[in-house]
Order: C-alpha cells, then structure tokens, then sequence
C-alpha cells in the first residue's frame, strides 16, 4: 500500500479520485443514453452506475486502509489553494456515500424496471453522490456552498421522479422550496460571515475572527444562519419539516439515499464548519453554538421520536425516525465544549452516521421491495410478510432493532460511543443530551417493533401473494443487512478510523 | 465611499421582503421569485464587503451564487410544470396529499 502524498507516487489530484470516478460515471450514463435513447432493458445503465460507485468506493477504501491524508502520512491534502481538502474525514464520509450509492443503484435495478428516463435517474443519483464527496472535501464556505447546492438540485429532481404521481410531485415540490428557502438562508449567512472575516476559507476566517472583529451583531446572525442552512441538508429541526413528505412521497430507493447520505453530507459540512472556522474559543463572546446545538439536538431527536410514533404508514415512521436520528448525531457538535473529550464525541457522530448509513438505507430498501410488489404502505399491510418473504423480513428485523439500539446490529455500539461522549463531557446539557437519547431510543423501540410484530406475528389480513422476489433489491437489502450485523463484531475496526479522522481536525 | 452598514440594511430589508414574499404568496412561480430576491440580498452583502476588505473573493463568489440561482430556477421550474399537469394549479398550498 502506497499512502497518497506529494512525495509519493501519485500526484495530489488523484486524492480526489473518488469524487472524479462518481462525475466521470454520470457524464458516462448520460453518453450511454444519448448513443441509444430507446434502449428498454435498464440492466447497462443500473450497471454502470454500480460500477462507478463501488469504484469510487473501493477507492476510497484503500485510501483509508493506506491513510491519505491522514497525520500519519503526512497530513491532510490541500487542493486548489486550500479551497477542498482531502483527510480522514472526508475520506470516511465518501466512504458513507459510496456505498450508500452503491446499495441504491443495485436496488434501484428493479425499482425502476420498466420506467421511463433511467439514464437521468442515475446520473442524477450520481451527481448528487458527487456533490456530497465534495461537500466532505470543502474547506471554504465558497466550495461548500457549490457542492451543497450540487447535491441538493439532483435531489429535488429525484424525489420528483414520478413524473405522473401525486405524491412524489408534491413532495418534490415540498423538497424544492423548502431547499431554495434554506440555501438563500445560508448564502445570507455566508455573506454576513464574509462581511465579519472578510474571507471565506474556514481556516482563515477563524485566525481573522480570532484577530478581534467590529460588529458582533453581524457575525452571531450570520453564524445562525449558517447553522440554518445545514440544519436543512440534516433534516433537524427547524428545518426538518420538508423531511417526511419529501422522504413518503420519493421514491423509496431516493428517500434511503436522501435520509442516509444526503443527511450525513450535511454533518461532514458542519462538523468541518464549525469546529475549524467558528473555533468555540474565537466566537466565544459572539455566540454559543454548542448551546444552540444542544437545544436543537433535544428539540430534534424529540420530536422526530414522538411524531414517528403516531404513524401509521411505515414509510412516514422511517421518515420521522430519521429526523430522530439527525437529533442523535447533532450530539456530536453539541458536547463539543471544554470539557468534552472533542474528538471522541466528533468520532461517535462520524460512527452513528456511518452505522446509519446501512442500516436506514436497508429499511428504506426494504420498504421499496414492498412497493415493489404492491403491498400498501400501513403497518396492517405488513402483516404476515414474514410467511412470504422470511430473508428479506430478517433482514429488516436487523436494520429496525439496530436503529432502535439492541446489539443486534452496530447502532446499539454507535448509540453507546454518543452517550460515553455525553459522559466525558459531564455538564448539565450533555446529561440532558444522555437522558434524552436513552428515553428516545426506548421510545423508538416501542414502534420499530410494531413493523416486527405486524411482519412476524400478525395474521395476513388478505390473500395476498409474493409473485416474484426480485435479485436487485433482494442483494441490496441482504447486503445491508450483512453489513449492518457485521459492524458488530467488527466496530473496532471502523472507530479507529473515525476517532483517527476526528482527531485530526483538532 | 459610502459606509457599510447601509449595503447591510439594504441586503437585511431585500431579505426579509423575500422572506415576506415566501410566507404569504401561494403562486410558486412568485414563491421562486422571492427566493431570488433573498439571494440577490446576500450578493449585495458579498459584493458590497468585497469593496470594503478589498479582496475579490466576495465577488467571484457572487458570480458562482448567480448561476447557482439561475440553476436553481431551472429545476424549479420544472417541478412547477409538473405541478401543473398533476393538480392543474401552481398553488403551492393544493398539493396536500400526505397529511399527519
């Protein structure tokens, strides 16, 4: 293994590799689709983009394995005068995309068949895994803004992919101007930054805020607003609300990849943000963030909790559930005070998104296999699908009780990491923090077990018959499923990496 | 040269009238334009403070932020033609088709 470093072989570019592997794949699906337009079997197109993303994947995986950009090689890698950045953590969070990427593509063989303008679907899913890498690479609120908005816009087009359905209308349209709203939010907020520092690299606009500045007023306001505009792009509160219409209403395989990758894109940028540009220490006689945080980790995880227990469509539960989730994860920046060891609570967030990222993406897949085969979307309608579809039933028991924390998965080790970071941090707020994850996540089991019990115990209500079981999503969610359980035994391996990554932005 | 705190009460009022647009407006394709106007508030921040510290940086960034904006509105506007086909309005307040 060669780590990738300006004394070794490959030149600095090639750190990129995996953003430019994910464009160079879509800018061939769009090739593929221009050179025969008519071409009604979907199996070359689903190809290629699995192809290009377990590339990217692999990738990024040897990097890690080799440790680009990480202290041990030499440091992070600058690119384009400090604008994107390459170290562990973007490393980690491409990881994350890739392969949430990969899941969807194999998924969305099947969830497709048959359906118009797949090329776009995806080179759009692939543009969008693009614009995530690069948010995990951003080092300038510049950069950030581009890459976010280059993830957001294939989003919108996505989640309004049905062209003729209501739903997935509406809930594009939902997406959309909730998106628009939230991105001015946040160009306004970038602004009122730059009018502060003066500059828009985050490490610069730290030493210029660290210098002294004029106007406190200004900078808070513009701070918040930043806050704001990622708040979006994780579905927490305040902006959350787009979340479950966006998530019920999507396609499932685009709901998995929103509510997994597009969720954890937004923490990578505000992690990075926020712990480089607005160092506590610099803001602190501005504003606290890791109060604001705080209040919105407890109001998110809360509210994502108590409002996915009133569902009554499995869809709509993971979709609240997933906001719930974005509350979890917000822990990770919320403790991240004096007293908190910083890098261990920045590595649970890193570990409970990573987890996230195959467990939630299987429920969602799971959920497109059941639209697959035309079972409705209630709790009812699950009943007795165990009978039928006993490996793919299995398989979502693992996803729902690892995302409700019972070692039967990894969530139940990334759950304990988040409330060990609680405790290293030993203030009031942090135990707020602990309290409320621990009552939330019994919450939660009370109504992922309710899709157990409705697929394992329930009686089926009508005759209702498995006609095929088809190999794509079947592979997708199984391998999920593996992964998930895997993370087990082997979350050593992953925290390593992560605590590595985390520290080395401190 | 005219001191920055009015570009800033100039680029606070276009935002929060964009704001006002985007909450009592029920006609998406004003809806877009009102998000443009919360847009071109933040360019005017960025260009205006670009003067002030005496670097481009605000600048060029603007001009990404304009095609970004132009981006935007070209996929707005077809979740709105779409809109249309499906409910046969553009009222953003129509479409309620999943309620909690």
């Amino acid at each position: 293994m060669i780590p990738l470093q300006t004394s070794n072989t490959l030149p600095d570019w090639a750190a990129l590799a995996p953003a430019i592997i994910l464009a160079v794949t879509a800018l061939a699906l769009f090739l593929i689709d221009s050179i025969d337009p008519n071409d009604e079997s979907p199996s070359m197109l689903a190809g290629v983009a699995t192809l290009g993303s377990v590339l990217a994947m692999v990738v990024t995986g040897w990097y890690l394995v080799a440790g680009t950009g990480m202290p041990r090689t030499g440091g992070a890698i600058e690119l384009f005068s400090g604008q994107l950045v390459v170290d562990g953590m973007s490393l980690f969070f491409t990881f994350i995309f890739t392969s949430v990427t990969a899941l969807v593509c194999v998924a969305s063989y099947d969830y497709l068949s048959g359906r118009p303008n797949q090329a776009e679907y995806y080179a759009l899913v692939l543009l969008a895994a693009t614009g995530m890498s690069v948010m995990a690479s951003a080092n300038s609120l510049a950069t950030a803004f581009v890459a976010l908005e280059l993830s957001s816009l294939p989003s919108y087009g996505l989640v309004a992919y049905l062209k003729n359905d209501r739903g997935s209308v509406e809930a594009g349209l939902k997406y959309f101007l909730i998106g628009a709203v939230s991105s001015a939010v946040l160009a306004y907020g970038i602004s009122l930054v730059y009018a502060s520092a003066g500059v828009l690299e985050l490490a610069a606009i730290a030493e210029a805020l660290g210098a002294g500045i004029d106007n406190t007023g200004v900078l808070g306001v513009g701070i918040l607003m930043v806050a704001g505009g990622f708040a979006f792009k994780t579905a927490s509160v305040p902006f959350h609300f787009w979340a479950p219409e966006a998530y019920e209403g999507a396609p499932a395989p685009v709901s998995g990849f929103l509510s997994s990758a597009s969720k954890a894109a937004g923490f990578v940028l505000a992690f990075r943000v926020f712990v480089t540009a607005f160092p506590l220490d610099v803001v602190a006689g501005t504003i606290d963030w890791a109060l604001a945080f705080t209040v919105l980790a407890l109001v998110t995880m809360t509210l994502g909790n108590f409002a996915a227990a009133t569902q009554d469509k499995v869809k709509r539960m993971l979709a609240y559930s997933s906001i719930g989730h974005a509350g979890y994860a917000l822990i990770g920046i919320a403790v991240l005070t004096g007293t908190a060891d910083q890098s261990y609570a920045l590595g649970a967030s890193m570990l409970h998104l990573f987890v996230y990222g195959f467990m939630n993406t299987g429920a969602f897949l799971f959920v497109a296999l059941v639209e697959y085969w035309g079972v409705g979307r209630t709790f009812e309608d699950y009943n007795g699908l165990a009978k039928q579809a006993p490996v793919a039933c299995f398989a979502m028991t693992i996803f729902l009780f690892s995302l409700a924390g019972l070692p039967i998965g990894g969530g139940a080790l990334s759950k304990w990491a988040l409330l060990s970071a609680t405790a290293s941090a030993a203030t009031l707020s942090a135990y707020l923090l602990a309290a409320a994850l621990i009552v939330n996540s019994a919450l939660s089991l009370f109504y992922y077990s309710r899709v157990v019990k409705a697929m394992w115990i329930e009686d089926p209500a009508g005759d209702f018959e498995v006609s095929s079981y088809p190999t794509g999503l079947y592979a997708a969610v199984v391998g999920a499923a593996i992964v998930t359980f895997l993370l087990l035994p082997a979350f050593g391996v992953v925290s390593g990496t992560a605590f590595d990554a985390a520290a080395a932005l401190f | 040269m005219v001191p920055a705190e009015y570009y800033l009460l100039l680029s606070a009022a276009m935002f929060c009238i964009g704001l006002f647009g985007i909450l009592t407006r029920r006609n998406a394709l004003l809806f877009l334009m009102s998000v443009e106007l919360m847009l071109n508030a933040a360019s005017i921040n960025l260009v205006a403070f670009s003067l002030q510290w005496g670097n481009l940086t605000g600048q060029v960034f603007t001009l990404f932020l304009m095609a970004l904006a132009a981006a935007e509105v070209a996929i707005g506007i077809g979740i709105i033609l779409v809109l249309y086909r499906n409910f046969a309005d553009i009222d953003v307040t129509k479409p309620t088709t999943m309620r909690w």
